[in-house]
């Protein structure tokens, strides 16, 4: 998945530079490791460009990979993002339902219940249906992303991924669904493709 | 009456009943010819005497033999016209005796005849009757002149009137035998005509089967699906002479227009039958053509019968009989068995077409019934002309219900099975697609290919959804260890990148965590690496072993040691050890097994509970023990789970990681060490898997 942000913002000694916000999918991955792409220290670190209102983002991960959760929680929280966590489907539906984020990193191989069911039931549910939900997975098949569009997603990171722009990535989602671009978001989803 | 006369008449008498016995005695026509020629004509005190009998046409006389007349002076009167002006015929055309006294009178009544027999005398010809019906006439030619005194002509007329008898009786006798012989012969050819289905074989031997009795020559001729005449059959006594009228037959090939022969009667469809072959037809035939001239000479033909062969209102080919050297010219009745046996073999060669036809359906039926394949066949208006077994299997609808219906009506899949299939004319390769249904509540995939053609289209159904399922096991196991592979992968990459950035001050305990993070899960990595790598090595069986006495008990010790290590704090591990025993294996390759098997029970006990390792020794085998409380196997997948690729629950909705390699590689790795793994399972309460190695002794 990669989505092409436009952002007027100062990048080290560059003043104004249009930036590529790449997370997940192995072209992108293998892209910013070569090219060392961070986010703004300025903005990202002290994660103000996150704070809308004065009400920090909020973003539900959910994975049973303890691994994958502490590298989004780390890099989530130096954006100014806050983060829950939870371990499996059951739990992250729960979770979710009582905290309401804004957004929900959702893996999909899962104990209990899988991020197939745990979207189809945010979705069936009047109270969750609009955290957006973006699926953080390994599956990185065709089909699994069409899956991902029909049940509601509006972002697809394939693992491996950068964590370093997760924040970025979040946030652009957020605007964008903001500005009602959701339509656009979730057909980006199955037609990318991993070149 | 003198004593001379009354003598004489006496020994007439004698004479009378001597001929009269002896043609009691003669059975065969030739037998009473004989009789009748020898002592008949000796009783009637004559030197010569013939024989004729009207032809089957009634129109001629045949003179069927003779005795005293010298050949020259009959040359020319073997057949004679009955309305000829000769003693026999007006004889036989009268029904009353003739008594000439000579020469001289017979000349003047018969004024045709006075440049003939001049040195004869008197003459007698008496009509041959049986029941008042005249067939025949018998001439008696004597060395003087006689006036015929009544006595004298009564003895005549007895004689003929015991010739005719005799005659008559022997000639129906013949007849009959001719009859017999015929019935028998049509007999024998009804058997063999109905003994084979090869009717090429049977028409051939029904030609031999015709030589010598019915025919010198007897070929027999077949319309070729092409419309060509094809000789199938020609028989002669004389197998040489079989080879020359083939080699004839190729030098003369049949002209399908001529207005005779075999070509005419195939076209016309009705027989041709020449008593005696007219010459004029056999000029025309030869043309100038000298050489075929020469052939037609040394063939001496005679008389012929050309018969269709009709089935069914199809002129399916000729019979044809010749008589050429031996046989007698063909009669009415020759030909009437000769349409017999046409109307027979043609019924045979039908039959046997047709149960060809109908045996080529019946293969096809067959054929149809047991491939695996679905066929249908669907007029244009969608209508089942054909649903074989495999459809209905398929299916799962009769072809009971489904002939003659719409297929939309009785499978209701049906369009969505095959609305995505190209349908390609005859001849062009057929392109399956392979379609999900669910029929009856279960999900089949079934692939589908269609054929358009004139009468409607006729589809193929695969029933493909175990191989789907294969594939579908395949791509589970692609994505099982894609996600295998790229967890580890995203958690390496990632811990180095949050390592590497500059605007995020990280705590120390952060900062340690990462770096565990990114040994354990390159450890992880490099595992499951080496399980696929190991997985192809076994596939290509270029693992090596290497066999050395060991004890299980401490592979089996250092395994627990090690996993005790790792494991959650809800599972228990338990050694349970026997006593010392010693086995043959490959140390290393047997605590990658244990590790395995502890590991998976572990992973399975998502509850926790107790996992125990037991070794123990059992009729000559070591037996070692994973035991586990955990989720257990249903029992319909616990032969399934040796498979490569196979996973319990591929969504991994239990959480339960892993390449799906993992127990095919213990179970290749055991048996490769001559060992057995095998599982008992009970859903909820746990699994058991034993490896069986056998005792070093």
């Amino acid at each position: 998945m990669r989505v092409r942000v436009e952002v007027a913002q100062p990048i080290r000694s560059t003043p104004l530079r249009r930036r590529t916000v790449s997370v997940g999918g192995q072209r992108a991955w293998r892209c910013d490791a070569r090219s060392g792409t961070r986010p703004n220290p300025d903005s990202a670190g002290r994660g103000h460009a996150n704070v809308r209102g004065g009400t920090a983002r909020r973003v539900l991960i959910v994975d049973d990979e303890r691994s994958i959760r502490m590298l989004c929680r780390v890099n989530l929280a130096a954006s100014g993002i806050e983060v829950l966590e939870a371990a499996d489907g059951r739990q992250g539906l729960e979770l979710a339902r009582k905290e309401r984020p804004d957004l929900v990193l959702l893996d999909v191989m899962m104990p209990e219940l899988d991020g197939w069911s745990v979207a189809r039931e945010l979705a069936a549910d009047e109270e969750t249906r609009d955290i957006a939900i973006v699926f953080l997975t390994a599956r990185a098949d065709p089909a699994d992303r069409r899956l991902g569009e029909q049940l509601g997603g509006v972002g697809y990171v394939v693992k491996p991924f950068d964590p370093v722009t997760i924040g970025d990535f979040v946030e652009e989602v957020l605007v964008r669904l903001e500005r009602g671009e959701r339509d656009q978001l979730r057909r980006a989803i199955s037609s990318e493709r991993e070149r | 009456m003198t004593t001379t006369e009354s003598s004489d008449a006496a020994d007439r008498a004698r004479r009378l009943q001597r001929v009269a016995e002896l043609l009691a005695e003669a059975i065969t026509p030739q037998e009473v010819l004989d009789a009748i020629l020898t002592d008949g004509v000796k009783a009637a005190e004559a030197r010569a005497g013939a024989i004729g009998v009207l032809t089957e046409d009634g129109e001629n006389i045949e003179l069927l033999a003779q005795r005293g007349y010298d050949a020259s002076v009959m040359t020319g009167w073997e057949t004679f016209p009955l309305s000829a002006e000769v003693p026999m015929s007006e004889v036989i055309r009268t029904g009353e005796p003739l008594f000439l006294a000579s020469v001289a009178e017979r000349n003047e009544r018969y004024p045709a005849l006075s440049e003939q027999g001049q040195d004869g005398h008197a003459l007698v010809v008496v009509p041959l009757a049986v029941e008042g019906r005249v067939f025949g006439g018998m001439s008696l030619s004597f060395d003087r002149d006689i006036d015929f005194e009544p006595e004298r002509r009564e003895m005549k007329l007895t004689l003929a009137r015991q010739a005719a008898q005799a005659l008559a009786r022997s000639r129906l006798y013949a007849a009959e035998q001719t009859l017999r012989e015929r019935m028998t012969f049509l007999a024998e050819a009804s058997e063999l005509l109905s003994s084979s289905l090869d009717y090429n074989h049977t028409l051939s031997q029904l030609a031999r089967l015709s030589v010598p009795g019915l025919a010198d020559w007897c070929t027999i001729d077949i319309v070729s699906p092409q419309g060509e005449i094809e000789r199938l059959a020609v028989a002669h006594e004389d197998p040489e002479k079989v080879r020359w009228a083939y080699e004839l037959q190729d030098r003369y090939p049949p002209d399908p227009d001529a207005p005779t022969g075999v070509p005419h009667v195939l076209r016309s469809g009705e027989p041709e039958f020449f008593p005696t072959l007219p010459e004029e037809l056999l000029d025309e035939a030869i043309g100038d053509d000298e050489e075929l001239r020469r052939i037609i000479d040394e063939l001496g033909l005679k008389s012929t019968i050309c018969v269709p062969l009709i089935a069914r209102g199809r002129t399916l080919g000729a019979l044809t009989l010749i008589a050429a050297e031996s046989h007698p010219h063909y009669t009415q009745a020759d030909l009437a068995l000769a349409l017999e046996l046409a109307r027979r073999a043609a019924l045979a060669v039908d039959n046997a077409r047709l149960f060809g036809e109908a045996e080529r359906g019946a293969n096809a039926a067959r054929a149809l019934a047991y491939v695996a394949d679905g066929v249908v066949l669907l007029d244009h208006d969608g209508r089942v002309h054909h649903w074989n077994p495999a459809a209905a299997a398929i299916t799962g609808v009769g072809e009971d219900k489904a002939l003659g219906c719409p297929v939309a009506d009785v499978v209701s899949a049906w369009n969505a099975l095959t609305s995505h299939v190209p349908l390609v004319p005859p001849g062009a390769a057929a392109r399956p697609v392979t379609v999900p249904i669910v029929l009856e509540g279960r999900e089949r995939w079934v692939s589908v290919s269609g054929v358009e053609f004139e009468d409607g289209t006729v589809y193929a159904l695969q029933d493909v959804t175990e191989e789907h399922a294969l594939e579908k096991t395949r791509s589970d196991f692609v994505a099982t260890a894609s996600h295998e592979l790229r967890t580890p992968l995203a958690a390496v990459y990632g811990a180095v990148r949050t390592l590497r950035r500059e605007d995020v001050e990280l705590t120390s305990d952060d900062r340690a965590a990462f770096l565990e993070m990114i040994e354990s899960e390159a450890t992880r990595l490099a595992k499951i690496v080496d399980q696929i790598l190991l997985a192809g090595q076994l596939d290509a069986d270029a693992v090596e072993l290497e066999l050395t006495e060991c004890d299980p008990q401490q592979v089996a010790a250092a395994v627990l040691e090690s996993a005790s290590v790792h494991v959650p704090e809800s599972i228990d591990l338990d050694l349970d050890v026997d006593r010392a025993v010693s086995v043959r294996c490959d140390e290393n390759k047997l605590r990658q097994v244990l590790v395995n098997l502890v590991d998976n029970a572990v992973k399975y006990s998502p509850q926790g509970g107790r996992v125990e390792l037991r070794v123990r020794s059992s009729n000559g085998s070591c037996l070692i023990e994973v035991a586990d409380e955990g989720l257990g196997i249903p029992s319909d997948e616990r032969d399934r789970i040796f498979e490569k690729f196979y996973r319990l629950d591929p969504q991994q909705t239990q959480g339960v990681g892993g390449s799906g390699l993992g127990l095919y590689i213990c179970r290749e790795l055991v048996e490769r060490m001559d060992g057995r793994l095998s599982v008992e399972s009970e859903p909820g309460k746990g699994s058991r898997f034993t490896v069986e190695l056998p005792l070093r002794r």
